[in-house]
Formats: structure tokens, sequence, C-alpha cells
């Protein structure tokens, strides 16, 4: 069953200052299926993110559709959680407090609420700092916390906008790992934005590479590897390595024509 | 998941559930306590000092001994306990209704840009008139007594907590106002669980700069507005030249806000933004 089809996608911004007119999409489309990891690659300001936001209706397209479980999205809704760049925890809520917040919000009791949040935070490994407060964690752990709280709520699609880019390497190949784990354990429906071709592949099923702005999709890889995956295996197997040499090519060969002109400004369609 | 040696992934002293660092609280406490006394008793010891060597007579300035002296004529007569109970359950219903409004206002505010954008200019205009401005028109409307000194402290305090909790408001990250209604909540969770608490650095600050505002318009109201609290005490001693009852009144003022501050204001301070990690701009 398809989770996610977005349709026809276009975005176009008036810019604040100029006040001309800027495409950030142009026309994208594509489908995400039930239990499947699609990623999202492209050039910097090529408006990933904006898919992205329109996807979790934080955002309204100009033009095109976007529809979650056969529902056209209007808004942000519980049926499409988001985990950000910039944790986006609450500080003022404990490491079970937020993992439960959607929970709550449903209505549902406290003994059955902890219960899940538990669950899930020993999913993530979070077990044991249940009481603990976001700042107290570290940054791998408060992302990992950003996932436990979204799948609590157990939505249709879980959307994540780069959340490893401002980790440290180290970190970000084992969050990648932890990541593929409980994907791979718990199968949910990731929409995954990123600018890491190398986690592009390692994670997902199938990635979308957008083109330079106003952005349409430039071709759709799937990914051979078999799952479960580890990176130790990843960079040895020839499929991914040639699925990221593929990948290279594709954006590579879109950026030569414009060899010499600045990269157009990340700014508005990024943010 | 790899958990791996937890404890070390935990910046800070870590232990999953455990409790904070308590070693040397105590000690940290009374070492605390002479820090925040020391300097008021060097005041205290000039002033002795001062009135001594100078021999001001004590019209002009009395010792130290003579404003004990009032401080416990007034505790034994009664008039302390009299205007001490007037002025604090003025500010405390003052403080009670102002926190009351300019949470809501200040968090309607900065969570909507058409109403910041139609009553910011009438915030900036008001924050100069805030408080002793109104003692005329206040007294006119609602007459002497403790109407008029509440609806001071009331105003006194509102603007500056209003703005300040606006601005609180706005400083939340757009990220975590999105991921709360991408976990669904609505209008009510969103103020109570999400704007309130992500606005308390600010609130904290606002509520400070505004109790201070409160009791300086407490003070200003009691001495026109009212024949009772310790504004009115500092009044009364004037016209009956009593010096010694006026540095008293004042030392008893000064001595109330800082205790107002130590007992109120640094704990919830400590039980919220610290506790959250969100004191000191970081996040």
């Amino acid at each position: 069953m398809t989770a996610l089809v977005i349709e026809g996608l276009e975005k176009v911004y008036t810019d604040a200052y100029s006040g001309e007119e800027v495409v950030a999409i142009g026309d994208v489309s594509f489908t995400v299926e039930q239990g499947e990891f699609v990623s999202v690659l492209g050039p910097s300001g090529c408006g990933k993110t904006t898919v992205l936001n329109a996807v979790a209706g934080f955002v309204d397209p100009t033009g095109g559709e976007v529809r979650v479980d056969g529902h056209e999205v209007r808004g942000p809704g519980p049926d499409r959680g988001v985990v950000f760049q910039s944790h986006a925890l609450f500080p003022w809520k404990t490491v079970l407090g937020n993992v439960t917040f959607g929970l709550r919000v449903q209505g549902i009791r406290r003994r059955e609420r902890e219960e899940r949040g538990r669950e899930f935070l020993e999913l993530v490994g979070l077990d044991g700092f249940e009481r603990r407060y976001p700042h107290e964690l570290s940054g791998g752990m408060q992302q990992r916390l950003g996932v436990a709280r979204v799948l609590t709520n157990e939505p249709a699609v879980m959307l994540m906008d780069e959340p490893f880019a401002s980790i440290d390497a180290q970190t970000r190949r084992r969050l990648q790992e932890d990541l593929t784990r409980i994907f791979e354990k718990r199968r949910p429906t990731v929409f995954f934005v990123t600018h890491d071709i190398d986690e592009a592949v390692f994670l997902s099923d199938r990635i979308v590479v957008l083109s330079h702005r106003p952005s349409s999709v430039q071709e759709i890889v799937p990914v051979d590897l078999p799952r479960p995956r580890t990176w130790r295996a990843a960079v040895d197997a020839p499929a991914f390595r040639d699925t990221v040499a593929r990948i290279n090519d594709l954006l590579r060969v879109d950026e030569d024509p414009e060899a010499g002109e600045p990269e157009p400004a990340g700014g508005g369609a990024g943010a | 998941m790899t958990p791996g040696p937890a404890g070390s992934a935990v910046r800070g002293a870590a232990r999953p559930g455990g409790a904070r660092p308590r070693s040397g609280r105590t000690g940290g406490r009374a070492r605390a306590l002479f820090r925040f006394l020391l300097p008021l008793a060097v005041l205290t010891a000039l002033w002795a000092l001062v009135v001594e060597v100078t021999g001001v007579p004590m019209r002009v300035f009395p010792q130290v001994t003579d404003v004990a002296a009032a401080i416990r004529d007034m505790a034994l007569s009664g008039e302390l306990v009299q205007h001490l109970g007037a002025s604090l359950r003025r500010v405390l219903i003052g403080s009670v209704i102002a926190i009351g409004t300019a949470l809501p206002f200040g968090i309607a505010l900065g969570a909507s840009r058409a109403l910041s954008a139609f009553f910011s200019p009438l915030l900036r205009f008001s924050v100069a008139l805030a408080g002793i401005a109104w003692i005329p028109i206040a007294t006119l409307w609602i007459g002497y007594g403790d109407g008029a000194v509440i609806f001071i402290v009331w105003n006194a305090m509102f603007f500056a907590l209003a703005y300040n909790t606006m601005l609180g408001v706005r400083r939340i990250p757009t990220s975590l106002l999105r991921s709360a209604r991408s976990l669904g909540a609505g209008r009510w969770r969103m103020f109570w669980e999400v704007l309130l608490p992500g606005a308390m650095p600010s609130i904290v600050s606002g509520l400070r700069v505004g109790l201070g505002y409160g009791w300086r318009g407490l003070v200003a109201a009691e001495i026109i507005a009212t024949s009772a609290g310790l504004g009115y005490a500092l009044f009364l001693a004037q016209s009956t030249f009593s010096t010694d009852v006026i540095i008293a009144s004042m030392v008893i003022i000064g001595v109330l806000w800082l205790l107002t501050d130590r007992l109120l204001l640094a704990p919830l301070e400590r039980n919220t933004v610290e506790r959250w990690g969100m004191a000191g701009g970081e996040r």
C-alpha cells in the first residue's frame, strides 16, 4: 500500500527583499510505500527541505498535492511525525515526558502511555534515562529521543530532516546503524532528507535525486543492499559503491552546466 | 540500540535516573548566604561608623541602633504587623491579577503577528506611564483605599510582564513549535505545555522587573491613597519628623524585596529554566 503520494508539487516564494518570485520546487512527484525507507537527495538549495515541509504541512504548496494514507495534507498532524536537525525536544519535559507527549494529546491514560513510552525508549537505547531532561543528554541521545518521540505516536510516515547533520562523524555512523536497526525491526515508513550520499545509500530502499532549482525529480535510484545492514558490510559491498558512484555522477552532471557560476543561495528554500 | 557505556555518553555527572549531584550542597548554601549577607553587613557597619564619627543629629540620620529600636517599637505596638499585613496583601493580590492577565496577553501577542503589530506601540507607550503616573486617576476612579493601591500594583507590573512574555514566546525555536503541532497538540495544549514553559526564561526576568515595579508602585500609592501599609508608615513618620521610623520603613521594604527574590524568584528560576537547561541563552 502507498503511504505517501506527492503529485506535481510546486512551491513559488515571493522574495521578501526583491519582491521577485522564486520557484523553489518546479514539479516534484514520487510515492513512498508503506514500510519503505525513501531518501531525498539533491544539491544544496534545491528545495529538499521544502518538499519535506510541504509533506509535514508546515508550508502550503502553490501547486500539486500531497496525500498521506489517501488524505490530502492540510497543516501539520500526528500522522506525520517529524525528526528535526535541531532535536526540537521540549527542554521542560523529561525524557519520558517528551516521548509520551503525542500519546497524551491523544488522551491515552497515563499507565498505558508510559508503558508504550518505555517500550520505545528501550528500542532506541534510552531506558534508564526516563527522568532526565534533554539538556542532560548527549547530541546522539537527543536525536534518538527525537526518533522515539515520533515512533511512539505511530505515524503513517516519519519525516526526517537531515537529523544527523550536526552530529560528529563517528557518532553519526552509530546513529545511522541504530536507525537502520530500528527500521528493520519496526518497519515504519520513512521519508528522509539529506545531502550526504553515503548516508542516503546506506539507509534507503530508494533514493529520489532532485535537480537544481526549480527542482524536479531527476531520477529515482533503487538501493540493492540486503538487510540487515551494517557499515562494515556496506563499505565492502559492490552494490553500495556502485550506487554511491551513480548518484555522484547524477549530481555532478547536473552541476556541470552551471560550472563557474555561483551556487544558488540556499537560504529561502532551505529554511 | 547499542547503548555502549551509557553513562559516559551523558554530559555532566550522569547516572541513569539518578539525582543531580548533591555533594557539598549545605556547605555551598552557607557560603552563598555569607556572600549574600556580607555586603549588607559592610553597609550597616559603614553607616554606624559615619554617623558615629560625624555626629549628625538623629533628625537627619539616626544611628543603626535607633532604627533597630524603631523597628522593635513598631513590632511591639502592633503597627508593624498592621502595615506589613496591609502591604503584603495588596502586593499579593495585585501581582496575582497581574500574572493572571499579563501572561495570557503576552502569550497571545507572541503567538499572533497581527495582535502584536496592533498592541506593540500601545505597550511601548504604556511602559513609561506604568504604575505611579496612574495614581491620580486611580484614586479618582476607585477612590482612596485598597482598590486603588491594588490597581497601581497591577498596572505597574502588567506591561513589563506582558512585554517579556511576548518576547519569550517569540524566542521559542520554530522547530519546537512545529514538532508540537506534528505531535497533534491543539491550541490549549500549545498554550500550557509549549508556549508558557517555552517563554519561561523571559517570564522569570519579566517577573523580576515587574515585581520591582510593583513594589515601588505600592509604596507610592500607599503614601497617597491609604491609611495603612508601609508607604503610609513612611508618610506618617515624615509628618512627625521621625527619621528613625522613615529609615526603619525603608529597611523593611528593602528586606521584603530581598526575601521575595530569594524565597520566590530564585527557587522559581532553579526549578524551571535552570533545571531545564534553558538558562543563559543556550539551547
